[in-house]
């Protein structure tokens, strides 16, 4: 089959690689129907995450339709049009039975890579490097799915393709870090980034009740999609965001601030040329320009929700949190645990994330959809690709 | 006290030996929490399979009917380590201990205590090897292509998956671009 691989930094290449196979009983077999990039996969491209290997098939956000079953599969049937959560969960374990799934304490086919990065593995994600599990990805004709009965959702007949896609990997990250705010009536929560993750975050910081939403973000694009859907938007490079939180809360902040940026974060002044220094030099994988900004700009006691990715990042300052007396909340997405409620938010219209799919792609132009999503190019939010 | 003598066990689990038989022996312990009865580890410990599936592809085991098993394992320069274990003789214990003739002598020792709560079962894996003097090179972690701590630490996670979902993880073979299309 075809399938997009990474092959080293900003090196892409859809290559003819074997088809997978049911290695286990719980395997299905899908043939994807479609496939999207996620701001995550420019950690991989942009090289600040070891352990990828040349060759790697990548992708993580997708739905399709179950082609193979393996013998202890009860539940999904040949022929099902699913949606699957970028993490690999098995139902069984301790963290999966707390809803904890990107946690799963057996998903991990190369524990000894993730031990010593972090003390103890976490789950496996599908074309996520090897330090995560090293699972064969998503952007490709088909994709083994282990655990299906856990972690394929049957998608309603009124539900898309597109929105399905999305229910995988931006939804349920940005749903969840809308929860970590545990939204309370006149609660004012704020969103740094308008990529996929920024933009469900605050579409499900409505969806919970919140008084309103600020996103935050520097393309107009973005900031108009951001409006859409209901926020307040503010373009972090034209004005001060904390003073403009001020001014917009009363001098409260905002009761939550979400972090739907991650370690590519772009920013402005000292700080932000103090973290590209460190990162072009490996010293330091991250930027945390935006985390930094949402812990200044918080409330006191406030809730601080991290949904982009970092990697071990040096002078953090804690001082922020205790002296605030913040509440951190932070995770890779535990999908298996709202899924369901997303795709009954999106049949009654409350969820709309297809409008994220801007620019539509075969297969074969992988690495231009990726190009164009990286530089943000056309206003891109989400390339998608059909195999 | 037993807190006090759990922790002594425990306090040599560094991925190396005390300093006096640095290069002579590793004695390396890994746990892991199965949320599951004594009994219920004990008896997938006991089963023949077992061990072979969760050691796999570190060491390849091929069970005996004398509860005794063949252990191979890859080591550098294209050498290949053999030895035959058994289980040890008091039936209380769980484990393996190599017989006479090993290339590389070990024990592995599993150890099962209850969990507070209802958190299962505590299950710890201790391995020491005794390589003789001239097998080794530049110390233990040289001896195989793993080192041992990893090794008890994914046996045991291996271990953990296969109680818990009757699978262990794996990825190969899949596609991917090298080897011909798929890692194996
Ligand atoms: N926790 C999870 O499970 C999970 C899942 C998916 C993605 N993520 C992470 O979430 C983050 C966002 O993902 P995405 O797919 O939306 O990425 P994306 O690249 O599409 O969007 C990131 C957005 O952040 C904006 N941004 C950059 N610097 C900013 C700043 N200083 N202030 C405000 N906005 C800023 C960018 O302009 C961009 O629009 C990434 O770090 C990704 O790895 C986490
Ligand atoms: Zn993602
Ligand atoms: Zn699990």
């Amino acid at each position: 089959m075809r399938a997009l691989c990474w092959n080293g930094v900003n090196d892409l290449r859809v290559e003819t690689v074997a088809d997978p196979e049911i290695l286990n009983p719980k395997d299905v077999i899908l043939k994807v129907g479609l496939s999207t990039t996620c701001g995550s996969d420019l950690h991989l491209i942009d090289g600040l995450i070891p352990t990828m290997r040349e060759g790697d098939v990548l992708g993580h956000e997708f739905m399709g339709e179950v082609v193979e079953v393996g013998s202890e599969v009860t539940k999904v049937k040949r022929g099902d049009r699913v949606v699957v959560p970028s993490f690999v969960s098995c139902g069984e374990c301790f963290h999966c039975a707390q809803e904890q799934y990107s946690l799963c304490d057996t998903s991990h086919p190369k524990p000894e890579l993730a031990e010593p990065i972090l003390g103890y593995p976490t789950a496996g994600i599908y074309g996520y490097s090897h330090a995560f599990g090293g699972y064969s990805g998503a952007h490709a004709e088909y994709v083994r799915v282990p655990f299906a009965d856990v972690d394929c959702f049957i998608v309603p007949e009124d539900v898309s393709d597109e929105t399905a896609l999305f229910i995988s990997d931006a939804a349920p990250t940005g749903y969840m870090g809308a929860d970590f705010c545990n939204i309370q009536q006149g609660d004012v929560i704020a969103v740094w980034g308008c990529g996929g993750v920024g933009l469900m975050a605050q579409q499900s910081a409505k969806i919970m009740g919140a008084e309103f939403v600020i996103a935050i973000d520097r393309y107009p694009e973005r900031l108009a999609m951001a409006e859409a859907l209901g926020a307040v938007a503010i373009d972090y490079t034209k004005v001060d965001v904390v003073e403009m939180l001020k001014d917009l809360t009363g001098g409260r902040g905002p009761d939550a601030c979400i972090d739907a940026v991650g370690m590519e974060a772009g920013g402005r002044g000292i700080q932000q040329a103090y973290d590209r220094v460190k990162q072009a030099l490996y010293l330091e994988t991250d930027r945390g320009y935006a985390l930094r900004q949402a812990m200044m700009a918080c409330r006191k006691g406030g809730t601080l929700s991290v949904l982009g990715v970092y990697g071990l990042m040096d002078k953090f300052p804690m001082g922020m949190i205790i002296n605030k007396g913040l509440t951190v909340r932070a995770a890779q997405q535990h999908g298996q645990a709202y899924v369901p409620r997303l795709l009954e938010h999106a049949q009654r219209g409350e969820l709309t994330p297809a409008a994220m799919a801007t620019h539509h792609f075969s297969l074969e132009d992988g690495p231009k959809g990726y190009d164009m999503f990286k530089h943000k190019t056309d206003g891109c939010v989400r390339a998608v690709f059909k195999p | 006290m037993q807190a006090q003598s759990h922790h002594d066990d425990l306090a040599h689990q560094d991925g190396l030996a005390h300093d006096d038989d640095q290069d002579r022996a590793a004695s390396v312990s890994a746990a892991v929490t199965i949320g599951k009865s004594a009994n219920e580890v004990r008896s997938l410990w006991l089963d023949p399979a077992t061990l072979p599936r969760i050691m796999e592809p570190m060491a390849r085991i091929t069970p005996r009917a004398d509860h005794t098993a063949d252990w191979e394992m890859d080591a550098p320069l294209g050498r290949t380590l053999h030895w035959r274990t058994r289980r040890p003789e008091e039936t209380d214990r769980l484990g393996w201990t190599t017989v006479d003739g090993a290339d590389v002598p070990n024990t592995g020792t599993l150890i099962l205590r209850p969990a507070p709560g209802d958190r299962g079962t505590e299950v710890t894996l201790k391995l020491r090897f005794d390589p003789p003097g001239g097998l080794l090179g530049s110390g233990i972690a040289r001896l195989f292509h793993v080192v041992p701590r990893e090794m008890a630490m994914k046996a045991l996670y291996n271990f953990r998956a296969l109680a818990l979902t009757g699978e262990v993880p794996t990825t190969e073979p899949q596609p991917a671009a090298r080897n011909g299309g798929m890692d194996k």
